[in-house]
């Protein structure tokens, strides 16, 4: 038969190309840990709590920079530990305030987003636009109804952008 | 009947048959739901290698679709054997 020294000189060959290339591996299908490890992620609880974490990331690592930023204003009259300790405190309000606005934005984004798209059942920019309606919307509706609809169109459009430029192999 | 210890040669064949067909029977609804189920609800231009949410949503249901579909044809062609 053939086959076996075809397969082996295969082998052969597959072994020195396989340093060069990678193994292309058999079909497996996935077992219950990977199944219920992926299901996770498709859960809108565990996904808005993950992004709302992340936000808050975010926001202190900008509150930090932009606090470091900030002139104090009374700089002549304060020695340069007074200065230090000044900045200090100013870098860590400013970044918990950020942090909290940065985590709230994450976690109704993110939770828009999946419920959204639960509910349609498409992968689409579409749900990116009404995530980020309702983020803008929410965030802004302290304003009075013009400011949220403000916020609505102007967060859709920002989150929509992202999306676009983060998805440049579509 | 020769004996009454068990089914006879001819009865053990038929059972057989029925299994075969029953198992042809059953692995075709399988791929038949696969292949409706991946057309229907996955696109073409695959982006990631990953089900995102949207696909699983639409599998579970049209899984979940496809299923009631066969039962209630089944329970129509079942109750109306003259057709």
């Amino acid at each position: 038969m053939a086959s076996p020294e075809s397969s082996a000189a295969a082998a052969g060959a597959g072994t020195d190309a396989a340093s060069q290339s990678a193994v292309v591996e058999p079909i497996r299908m996935p077992t219950a840990e990977e199944i219920n490890g992926q299901d996770i992620w498709n859960n809108c609880a565990v996904r808005s709590v993950v992004s709302g974490v992340m936000g808050g990331g975010l926001g202190v690592l900008m509150g930090l920079f932009f606090g470091a930023l900030d002139n104090p204003i009374m700089a002549e009259e304060m020695t340069a530990r007074q200065q230090i300790v000044y900045t200090a405190k100013q870098m860590g309000r400013r970044s918990m305030s950020n942090a909290k606005t940065f985590a709230v934005m994450g976690v109704i984004f993110s939770a828009a987003e999946c419920v959204v798209e639960k509910a349609r059942a498409k992968h689409d920019t579409t749900n990116t636009a009404v995530a980020g309606c309702v983020t803008g919307g929410a965030l802004a509706v302290k304003g009075g109804p013009q400011a949220a609809c403000v916020g609505c169109a102007g967060f859709a459009a920002f989150s929509v952008l992202i999306e676009k430029f983060f998805d440049r192999h579509t | 009947m020769a004996s009454k210890g068990g089914p006879s040669n001819l009865e053990k064949e038929q059972m057989f048959g029925m299994a075969e067909k029953e198992m042809e029977y059953r692995v075709d609804l399988f791929n038949r739901l696969t292949h409706s189920c991946f057309e229907k609800c996955i696109e073409k231009r695959h982006k990631e290698s990953e089900l995102n949410m949207g696909e699983n949503s639409c599998i579970d249901r049209c899984v979940s679709k496809y299923w009631q579909v066969t039962n209630l044809v089944g329970q129509m062609l079942g109750n109306k054997p003259q057709i």
